[in-house]
């Protein structure tokens, strides 16, 4: 059983009753073989543009557990009715695909390959290897961050030194 | 002409260092974002109604992907504009 998320949109000129008689339909169609886990009506709401020339729509959420052949029938039964402005069926995610471990990396080095977050084996740094070999010592929850430290640390002594010595050029080019 | 374009950007760089950006989603430790949420995404969207690069937003990519996405499916049911004017 998988769960799934619809939403859906009813034209704002239907009664309160219609209204209340399309959602009760349409839950229906889901109890009959799944489970309803939740319904969540934000009642009348603005359009961010508009549809079928309303400004305004009936929100409507349906979340349940399913096989998959009742979003295909809930899908059908929108399409047939021509209250329903809109609608949007999400498969949820139950479980969670295979996520890296959480560490004390800043967001931009997480990117790295695995390879290169064993600083043992920083060849482009060849400080950071020696920064990581001395903090080794140290007790491990500092190491962490300590070297994320020192890492942005290398990465900025090398910009630095790439500008003074691109400042000589500028100069000489400005003296042209 | 490309060694040109660098000391121009590094001299720069050195009187303004870029500031550090970092994705808010990974700071809350966000893993799902909600196409309902609508307040959030708001801020994830320019004054065009476009998604906001990730250089501009700082996000993470793992985030950004599911930020467009999320962005997407709002705008499918209207609480988000497609474009803006």
């Amino acid at each position: 059983m998988t769960q799934y998320e619809t939403a859906f949109l009813i034209s704002p000129n239907l009664e309160e009753e219609a209204i209340e008689k399309v959602i009760s339909q349409m839950a229906e169609v889901v109890k009959k073989k799944g489970k309803l886990i939740n319904e969540d009506r934000w009642g009348k709401k603005r359009l961010a543009y508009p549809i079928q020339n309303f400004e305004e729509a009936f929100y409507v959420f349906f979340l349940y557990e399913a096989d998959p052949s009742i979003p295909f029938e809930l899908e059908r039964r929108f399409k047939q009715t021509e209250a329903i402005l809109r609608f949007l069926t999400i498969k949820k995610e139950t479980r969670e695909k295979v996520r890296k471990k959480e560490k004390e990396i800043p967001e931009e080095e997480k990117s790295l390959s695995a390879a290169e977050e064993i600083p043992t084996e920083g060849e482009d740094f060849e400080e950071e290897a020696e920064v990581a070999a001395e903090r080794k010592e140290e007790d491990e929850e500092a190491d962490e961050k300590a070297e994320a430290d020192a890492r942005e640390e290398a990465v900025e002594k090398e910009e630095k030194v790439d500008e003074e010595a691109s400042l000589p050029e500028e100069k000489a080019k400005e003296e042209d | 002409m490309a060694r040109e374009q660098r000391t121009e950007r590094s001299s720069f760089r050195r009187y303004f260092p870029p500031k550090r950006k970092v994705c808010r989603f990974c700071q809350r430790n966000v893993r799902d974002i909600d196409y309902k949420n609508v307040d959030i995404l708001k801020r994830y969207i320019l004054e065009r109604g476009k998604i906001s690069p990730r250089r501009v937003s700082g996000t993470c990519s793992y985030h950004q992907r599911r930020l467009s996405t999320a962005i997407k499916r709002a705008r499918i049911l209207a609480l988000l504009p497609f474009l803006e004017d």
